[in-house]
């Protein structure tokens, strides 16, 4: 796979095009998501770069791109250290990126997104000129795309075409591709892959952010691995085997460099899990078959999935995000229709209810983003802590009347029982910490005496005691005999936590398994979407 | 060292924006009355009016006595209703501006209540039970073609005040008009007449109806399940529809107790509305215009609250009231319109909490023109330097 590349000498003769030096990035809440990162971008090459989620591969390209500013650290052109206060300023440089979201104007053409992004305060509109220019780059590279149609119309992978025309229309030197594949079929992955070469070889650098380990070693020339903000290897593709890639980007393997906060079992009430373990398996709780599902943009994210998830037992779904997770669990908790398949909790069917409908049937559901799903922030701890249980009779006297004394009686409970820090039940829900405000989801979600708990990213964000805290409960849940469905990218918690597991690719299982039957290196690689038999073979 | 300067006054602004955002709605609608007020002040020293004199006469005439405060509570009565329209829609977050066209429809529903006889009392009721469906029913278009097609409701609302408006003339000229005076509708018969309170007045026991239905929809809104519904829905429709709440029907809802609230607002005009008791509508309805639109300026200052609302339109009532004393007072009067300049100032200054959040961004954007003025055209363009 590596003929194309250039031979290596031309490349160091050629220096280097940037230089991210010792990059430090701390958010403002606190997370580091970049720990000392030093990258050096070589003229005419492909770099991958790989990692879970949450490891600082979009931080990274983020800095270069000009979108953040490090918090320490810097950028370094041969010219000298480069700063840039925007994207234009990265992109007058030379560097552009196309998001994993894309930004055109719906109802514009491809040419006037493409001139748009070269518009200028008061400068004249030069249509003509830009469709001729976006002709000739056409013809160029190979890329094509409806020009007079309004963008919303084409499909996905012809509107990041329009980006990467949109970058590559400024003549960049630097591209850099955000999860590009994540929205694309396997052909239009081949088209671009054959297309990222090209340009590759007409003299772009290309840096490409992915978590697929078979995407990166089809195009890439080198590959750097980031893991928890720090980067972990850089190693050419032609020496780079899947299991190395596996180990780098999972973890563990190397010794004393990861700082990660790792779980391990004792850490855990894994004792009283044993004694759960050998009681008699419960009869199945949720049942799913061949359930399909469409994403926001239309393509099939979850392909024909099937599964039990079964009382006393935790069910863990892990998988790098967007691999069909939030699709799978907005359809069991009648968020997002099905296409097709069934779901049944108690041999109820519950695919095509509503959420009200679902959760009468004994179903809690903690959301993967708490602030947009899961709370109204304006809203009182009381207000908040009712929503989806305000028409229960506890609550609802005659004419539909609130009874707000019960309910502060009830949300004081639930203060006490899940330790929520606040000041009373009239804080309103944004004036918490994000660890108390996922405590008051979750203490309403298990206050409903559910029979199954869909929880999603359940520990995203917390603090170390609050996510030990969430998970403890989680526990105690399965241990009363509750069917729980694990939905995390937190690959540690889903080992951890789960009876048993299924690691999500793409809209499929890779495996459903016992946490212990694999090595990490193994769910790496099935995290990467390297089938099963490969792996154990 | 221009960056510095640049960092202190954006920590300005961002302090003075938290400020101004952290106080308490009532004093911000308070603040933001008086700089309308001194708005206003100062538009009239610069037309060479007197403002103290002329505010004077106007708060006198507000306020001034038992006849004044009759008076302004009598103005006081729609706007109290119409505001109500626009916040419960603002409270399941929409953006509705219908209530004067559903007002007009209201208005005419009440005048209906000539063409037949009843005993007293039964007949009011009837009259505005009459109105409150028929303003409810003039919203029930606007709120399908936003549920089942996405049309927003600012548009739709929009045309189907013209269309309430011509078609309340058209009404109004012709099935409703009254054969011995061409430029007025029937009367509304004794039997469904408002009581006055204040002999001499226009300020009748309709007032009273407003304050009640305003209660009455502040307790749905806070402690029924469906005024939860309504309020959830309007500050995060995705964590309403987590929460099972139907959006689709929280906004039918919302739209719907807009209309009756709005019918029962050209009600109140045409049923206590001495001494004619009827609608001008072929004259192009004096009494109702506009009354939909200060609504809307009603409840931005009464915080969208229905007791804020109270207050507000009791303010506004104020001002109208005694506007029109204003402009017979003294030697060199200040025209009435005066009091509407006052009115948009107050909206106006209702948003500059949230105004002070672009002024960086202005700031920003200008320092960016002056730039790309500056820079002549063929310079190359560094990514300057650190």
């Amino acid at each position: 796979m590596n003929e194309n590349s250039p031979p290596r000498d031309a490349r160091d003769s050629d220096g280097y095009l940037l230089r991210a030096e010792g990059i430090t990035k701390v958010y403002s809440d606190g997370t580091v998501a970049l720990r000392e990162a030093t990258l050096e971008i070589h003229a005419r090459e492909i770099v991958g770069l790989l990692g879970e989620n949450g490891a600082g591969k979009t931080t990274l390209t983020k800095i270069l791109s000009g979108l953040l500013p490090p918090t320490s650290g810097r950028v370094v052109s041969p010219r000298g250290p480069v700063r840039f206060a925007s994207p234009r300023e990265a992109l007058d440089f030379g560097i552009g990126m196309v998001h994993q979201h894309f930004a055109l104007v719906g109802t514009f053409t491809a040419v006037e997104n493409v001139a748009l992004s070269h518009e200028r305060p008061f400068s004249a509109l030069r249509l003509e000129e830009t469709r001729k220019r976006i002709e000739k780059l056409m013809q160029e590279s190979g890329l094509h795309v409806p020009l007079d149609v309004p963008v919303e119309k084409l499909a996905v992978g012809e509107q990041q075409r329009v980006e990467v025309l949109k970058v590559l229309s400024r003549s960049v030197r630097l591209l850099i591709l955000d999860e590009p594949t994540s929205v694309l079929t396997p052909l239009e992955v081949d088209e671009l892959f054959a297309l990222l070469r090209r340009l590759r070889d007409s003299g772009t650098s290309i840096i490409l952010i992915t978590h697929k380990l078979k995407e990166v070693q089809s195009v890439t020339d080198r590959i750097v691995v980031l893991r928890h903000g720090e980067l972990v290897g850089d190693l050419k593709t032609s020496a780079a085997t899947t299991e190395r890639l596996a180990q780098l980007m999972v973890g563990k393997a190397i010794e004393g460099e990861t700082t990660a906060v790792e779980l391990s079992a004792d850490e855990l009430p894994r004792g009283t899990a044993q004694t759960a373990k050998t009681a008699v398996k419960a009869e199945s709780v949720l049942h799913v078959a061949d359930l399909v599902a469409k994403g926001n943009t239309g393509e099939i994210t979850v392909e024909g999935l099937s599964f039990d998830v079964h009382g006393g037992e935790i069910f863990g779904i892990a998988g790098v995000e967007g691999n069909g997770q939030s699709e799978l669990v907005e359809c069991l908790t009648g968020l997002r229709l099905a296409v097709s398949g069934t779901a049944t909790i108690h041999g109820t069917n519950i695919l095509g209810k509503d959420p009200r409908a679902i959760y009468r049937l004994g179903v809690a559901h903690i959301p993967e983003d708490r602030w947009r799903l899961g709370l109204v922030l304006p809203f009182t701890l009381s207000e908040n802590a009712i929503l989806g249980v305000h028409r229960w009779k506890e609550f609802r006297g005659p004419f539909s009347i609130l009874r707000w004394g019960k309910i502060r009686r009830h949300v004081r409970e639930l203060m006490d029982r899940f330790d929520i820090q606040a000041t009373g039940p009239n804080a309103p829900a944004k004036s918490l910490s994000g660890g108390n405000q996922q405590k008051l989801i979750v203490g309403r979600e298990l206050a409903k005496d559910p029979a199954i708990v869909v929880a999603s990213q359940p520990t995203r964000g917390l603090d170390i005691g609050a996510a030990k805290y969430i998970r403890d409960l989680l526990i105690e849940m399965r241990n009363n005999g509750r069917a729980i469905l694990l939905v995390s990218a937190d690959l540690d918690e889903v080992l951890a936590l789960s009876d048993r597991m299924a690691i999500m690719y793409e809209g499929r299982f890779m495996t459903v398994c016992s946490p212990k039957d694999l090595n990490r290196e193994q769910i790496g690689m099935l995290m990467g979407g390297v089938a099963c038999k490969e792996v154990v073979g | 060292m221009s960056e510095q300067e640049t960092r202190n006054q954006s920590r300005l602004v961002r302090g003075a924006h938290r400020t101004l955002t952290g106080l308490h709605p009532a004093v911000e609608s308070l603040l933001a009355a008086i700089v309308g007020l001194l708005i206003g002040a100062a538009l009239m020293y610069l037309w060479g009016y007197n403002p103290w004199k002329a505010y004077w006469a106007l708060f006198r005439g507000a306020y001034g006595g038992s006849y004044e405060w009759a008076s302004t509570l009598a103005r006081a009565t729609p706007l109290i209703l119409t505001a109500l329209t626009f916040s419960i829609c603002v409270r399941a977050g929409m953006f509705n501006i219908g209530a004067e066209g559903q007002m007009f429809m209201g208005a005419i529903a009440a005048v209906c209540v000539a063409l037949f006889k009843m005993p007293a009392g039964i007949h009011l009721i009837v009259g505005l039970v009459f109105a409150l469906i028929v303003g409810a029913a003039w919203s029930i278009v606007p709120a399908l073609l936003k549920i089942t097609r996405g049309v927003s409701e600012v548009i739709s609302t929009i045309m189907f005040n013209w269309i309430a408006v011509f078609l309340a003339r058209y009404i109004s000229r012709t099935a409703l008009v009254d054969p011995s005076h061409a430029e007025r509708t029937l009367r509304i018969p004794v039997t469904a007449r408002f009581p006055i309170v204040v002999r001499g007045t226009d300020f009748s026991y309709a007032f009273f109806l407003s304050v009640f239905v305003a209660i009455v929809l502040y307790f749905v809104l806070w402690h029924t399940t469906l005024g939860y519904e309504v309020r959830a829905a309007g500050l995060n429709p995705t964590a309403a529809r987590y929460g099972g709440i139907r959006n689709k029907r929280t906004m039918m809802v919302s739209f719907l107790l807009g209309g009756v609230t709005a019918g029962l607002a050209g009600a109140t005009i045409i049923m206590g509305m001495p001494p004619s008791y009827a609608a001008f509508g072929p004259a192009g309805f004096p009494e109702l215009v506009n009354v939909g639109f200060d609504g809307m300026a009603v409840a931005m200052v009464g915080r969208n609250h229905p007791i804020g609302i109270i207050a507000a339109a009791v303010f506004f009532g104020g001002l109208t009231a005694g506007g029109r004393v204003m402009q017979l007072y003294g030697s060199n009067p200040v025209p009435l319109e005066m009091v509407h300049v006052v009115m948009g100032a107050i909206v106006i200054a209702l948003s500059i909490p949230e105004l002070t959040r672009l002024f960086p961004i202005m700031v920003g954007e200008g320092k960016r023109v002056v730039n790309a003025l500056r820079r002549p055209k063929s310079a190359p363009k560094k990514g300057g330097s650190a």
